[in-house]
């Protein structure tokens, strides 16, 4: 007796576990890259309380290049992307944009660059200049402590693209970081270092400006400061249901997600 | 022992063999100093002692550097709020959600393994036929316990990311997500089965023989005996190997970070009570502390400070528990508690 | 057994409800087993294409890791080779360093701290020390972490790297204080608890009369203890190796916060500096690349990775049964 109550319970609750499953509606799954990442949080957040019913999509990180497969392969219904779309990636993917944002050369506080021309940036970052001395400014002496972002980030190749040209890679050597938050906490402790973060992120560490023009959001918003890159929702085709109501709603330029994107980014719409 | 010569001693009567002497009777021979040894062994003398100085003093020095980082970091408005997703952590946001995300893993873990890791360690020493099965079994349970726990992270995520598995945390696109408290139990649960299984089998190899012929001489079958003789004896076993495949549970991150989702808040997935809890997302102790490490995204170090503490505690509590359980039985199996001879000073 | 059933029938006789009860449990044990093996052979088949695309060449070294995991991530092959184009030496070279060099390190502390817990140690320090090693044997790798990514790797960042250091490698890597040093030492301290626990447990366990033996000999201390306890006690010294090694080896959490993440094989022969510059051991990059388990090649390369750690960890235990099987024959029990 005491067996078969046992099979019993556990029938009943395997039941209720399947069961419901098909009962409930899907929550939208975002994923992608950290620089989107607290954008995306936001606006997920707002959707939620915009409409009560609709479930808060989920919001995941991993670099815009794991958003990009993920939507691919099914696992995302809607990556981030902070890159502008290649040839190399997957067929069949539709681009929304929905913000831009700006990306600044940090340094570490002790070190406080106020200005970087072009050449400079392309010097360091491709490692032809390796010491603190030869860059004029540079309140410091010694090494320079390159630091990137590693393979499957957007910024990074957003960075090269805007920074370095087409051509030009960022040097080999550099330590590479796997997210915004960890590159402007590395700069932030070293004192030799130099990366590159999203405007989001300067808190704590010297944003260098470009070419003459500090590396402010009103700068950016403003159209002078030169570091300017997009923000892009990637869909499997074109968006349906619940994605693309979601879609619509971020792309309406309504008074929330103006108000959310302008905080830290810029507004397109 | 006591330098009488025992070619002129009478051989005494077997009832009159010679008292055992007492603690207080035993002479004991004056400590050799060192000065009388070769030169390496004095090396190796000094140098055992400077080892076992130097952990000491590094072990106390961990110990009482988290101790201090983790008080002086912690708040009781910690406990009871859920971290805040915002790009500045250190100002606000408590880590709530981690400590039911680690309650909730470590139990499904628990719960899952222990029926199933006692059930093995009783098949494999009571039953264990064919031969060749039962040493299968053996060398899985040991691959697993070999097993580095990302490796097991993503072939859960392989397994769960199956379509057919959705119930277990939510549709995506194509297949499931693969993420949720669900998914990180049952991977959990692999984790904590090779030590359930060791203890258990320890256990059954210390029940007399003479228990299980004494439940067969009164009629019983073996299924009974086991049932009812076996694993009530060995209840001390089975709950230590439960509280170290919790504290292992308790430690693992990279399970966690792959499989119950890379949020800190937990996200609870549809609208049934517990299961959407369940199914949904969100994070656990570990995995806050990693986030918040400059190694993670929120470089809040002293909410990580704060949280590590809090882990360290659990583990405290986890083996003062398995202490009490094992401490009870005999004194031998402390260790370092052991008596050493006396006239080894 | 239902009484009155003659001896030489009772173990013929099964009852139904034993039947059923080896039954249940003997389909568990076989649901079990072929759970982990279908785990072993989803992590093969999955691992294939990386191997295939690149033969044995995989685990030898030619050009930059990160690069090829750069590549890989964007689905744009490098010039010259397939999208799988992997040479996995400097991550495995990474590992091998770690790991071996972190438990030698731990074996050689932990035979003597077990030495002395056992044998000279007073009576307070030993109270003492016991909980706090059992404590430090149960703190999670992520904590092991966190001290050393905000204590010792700024620590050796400023007081042990120089600039004239960082200059001399300046031109194929940087050295920033997360290296095989800081590594090696946490790993270090993360393995020698456990292995002090075994040894000491094991030394506690020789049999007081060989030990009196020997002083009766005339023999000293350390040589009673070197010669007796320590040979006792070698299957349990072997077992905590292969733990710790175990343990070493798949260690990812923590490695992914310290040991530099920068796929670089660390170079002998470049003096001290090798000590300070950054490793990229195996579990350290599946756990970094993760994310990207949806992208094909990326994914075939980490299960490719993932496969070459459960064969280490098995051959591990099977190198642990090889070496206790000798020391059976002086019937010391395993």
């Amino acid at each position: 007796m005491r067996v078969n109550r046992t099979l019993i319970v556990s029938l009943i609750l395997a039941a209720l576990l399947v069961v419901p499953a098909g009962a409930l509606a899907r929550r939208l799954i975002i994923g992608g890259s950290t620089s989107v990442l607290p954008l995306a949080q936001k606006l997920a957040a707002a959707y939620h309380k915009a409409y009560p019913k609709l479930a808060t999509p989920k919001v995941e990180g991993g670099q815009s290049d794991v958003g990009i497969s993920g939507v691919a392969s099914g696992r995302f219904d809607i990556g981030d992307s902070s890159r502008d779309p290649l040839e190399t990636d997957p067929h069949g993917l539709r681009f929304t944009k929905i913000a831009q944002d700006g990306i600044c050369v940090i340094t570490n506080k002790s070190n406080a660059l106020t200005n970087m021309s072009q050449q400079t940036i392309v010097s360091i970052f491709t490692g032809s200049i390796s010491d603190w001395s030869e860059v004029p400014g540079a309140k410091i002496t010694g090494p320079i402590d390159l630091f990137d972002r590693d393979g499957a980030s957007g910024t990074q190749d957003a960075f090269q693209h805007i920074f370095l040209g087409e051509e030009l890679k960022v040097s080999p050597k550099a330590t590479p970081e796997s997210s915004n938050g960890l590159e402007q906490s590395s700069v932030g402790s070293d004192q030799q270092a130099i990366g590159f973060v999203s405007f989001a992120y300067t808190g704590g560490v010297n944003a260098v400006g470009y070419q003459g023009i500090p590396c402010t959001l009103r700068n950016a918003k403003s159209g002078q400061y030169g570091g300017v890159r997009n923000f892009w929702m990637v869909t499997k085709g074109a968006p349906k249901g619940a994605t693309a109501k979601f879609l619509q709603w971020v792309t309406s330029g309504n008074k929330t997600t103006k108000s959310i994107i302008n905080s830290s980014w810029i507004a397109i719409h | 022992m006591s330098g009488a010569d025992p070619t002129t001693e009478q051989i005494p009567a077997q009832n009159e063999l010679p008292a055992t002497p007492t603690m207080a009777e035993i002479v004991r021979p004056p400590r050799s100093s060192t000065s009388t040894w070769p030169l390496i062994d004095r090396l190796c003398y000094g140098l055992c002692w400077a080892t076992g100085i130097a952990l000491c003093m590094i072990a106390l020095a961990i110990v009482v550097f988290m101790f201090v980082k983790g008080i002086s970091y912690l708040r009781p408005s910690l406990f009871i709020h859920s971290p805040a997703p915002s790009l500045h952590q250190s100002q606000s946001g408590g880590f709530l959600d981690p400590i039911v995300g680690t309650l909730i893993i470590a139990a499904i873990g628990t719960l899952i393994a222990a029926p199933t890791g006692v059930a093995l360690a009783v098949w494999l020493s009571e039953y264990g036929r064919p031969a060749w099965l039962a040493r299968a079994v053996e060398s899985a349970i040991e691959m697993i316990s070999g097993a580095p726990s990302i490796v097991l992270a993503i072939f859960g995520l392989l397994i769960f990311s199956q379509g057919f598995l959705s119930f277990l945390s939510q549709p995506a696109a194509e297949g499931s997500l693969g993420s949720s408290f669900l998914c990180a139990g049952i991977i959990m649960a692999l984790l904590a089965l090779p030590l359930i299984v060791a203890s258990t089998r320890a256990g059954l190899s210390q029940v007399p023989d003479h228990m299980r012929e004494a439940s067969y001489a009164l009629g019983k079958t073996k299924a009974t005996t086991i049932r009812r003789v076996l694993l009530r004896a060995i209840r001390p076993s089975v709950a230590s190997g439960v509280v170290l495949g919790l504290g292992r549970i308790i430690g693992d991150t990279a399970i966690v970070t792959v499989l119950a989702g890379g949020n800190l808040i937990n996200q609870a997935n549809g609208n049934v009570p517990i299961l959407s809890t369940l199914r949904g997302t969100g994070s656990s102790l570990t995995t806050y502390v990693y986030e918040n490490s400059p190694a993670g995204e929120g470089n809040a170090h002293q909410k990580a400070y704060a949280a590590a503490f809090v882990l360290l505690v659990m583990v405290l509590a986890l083996n003062a528990l398995v202490t009490r359980l094992t401490g009870e039985r005999t004194a031998r199996s402390n260790w370092l508690s052991r008596m050493r001879p006396a006239w080894i000073r | 057994m239902p009484v009155g059933v003659p001896n030489h029938r009772r173990r013929l006789r099964r009852t139904g409800s034993d039947k059923r009860a080896e039954f249940t449990l003997g389909a568990l044990a076989v649901a079990v087993l072929v759970l982990i093996g279908l785990m072993l052979i989803t992590v093969f088949v999955k691992a294939w294409p990386s191997f295939s695309h690149n033969g044995l060449a995989w685990f030898g070294s030619g050009g930059d890791v990160d690069t090829q995991l750069r590549a890989m991530n964007e689905v744009t092959p490098l010039p010259g080779h397939s999208i799988y184009y992997f040479r996995a030496w400097s991550l495995i070279w990474g590992t091998l360093l770690t790991t071996i060099l972190a438990v030698l390190l731990a074996l050689a502390i932990s035979v003597m701290a077990a030495v002395f817990l056992t044998e000279f140690a007073p009576a307070p320090v030993r109270r003492v020390l016991e909980p706090v090693i059992r404590l430090l044997a149960g703190v999670p790798s992520v904590v092991y972490g966190l001290i050393g990514i905000l204590a010792l790797t700024p620590w050796i960042n400023q007081h042990l790297i120089s600039n004239a250091r960082k200059k001399s490698v300046d031109l194929l890597v940087q050295l920033n204080g997360a290296d095989l040093t800081t590594a090696t030492l946490i790993l270090t301290v993360m393995i020698t608890p456990i292995m002090v626990a075994i040894i000491a447990g094991a030394l506690a366990s020789v049999p007081p009369s060989w030990r009196e033996g020997s002083v009766a000999l005339g023999v000293n201390r350390w040589r009673t203890i070197y010669r007796i306890s320590l040979r006792t006690a070698r299957p349990a010294i072997v077992a905590a190796a292969v733990l710790a090694t175990a343990r070493a080896l798949g260690e990812a959490i923590m490695l992914a916060m310290v040991a530099g993440g920068r796929g670089f094989a660390a170079n002998p022969l470049d003096g001290i500096t090798f000590l300070f510059e950054p490793v990229r051991p195996l579990a350290a990059t599946i756990f970094q690349e993760s994310g990207a388990i949806t992208n094909g090649p990326v994914s075939h390369t980490i299960y490719a990775m993932a496969a070459v750690l459960l064969v280490s960890a098995a051959m591990l235990s099977f190198a642990g049964w090889a070496a206790k099987q000798p020391l059976k024959r002086y019937g010391i029990r395993a």
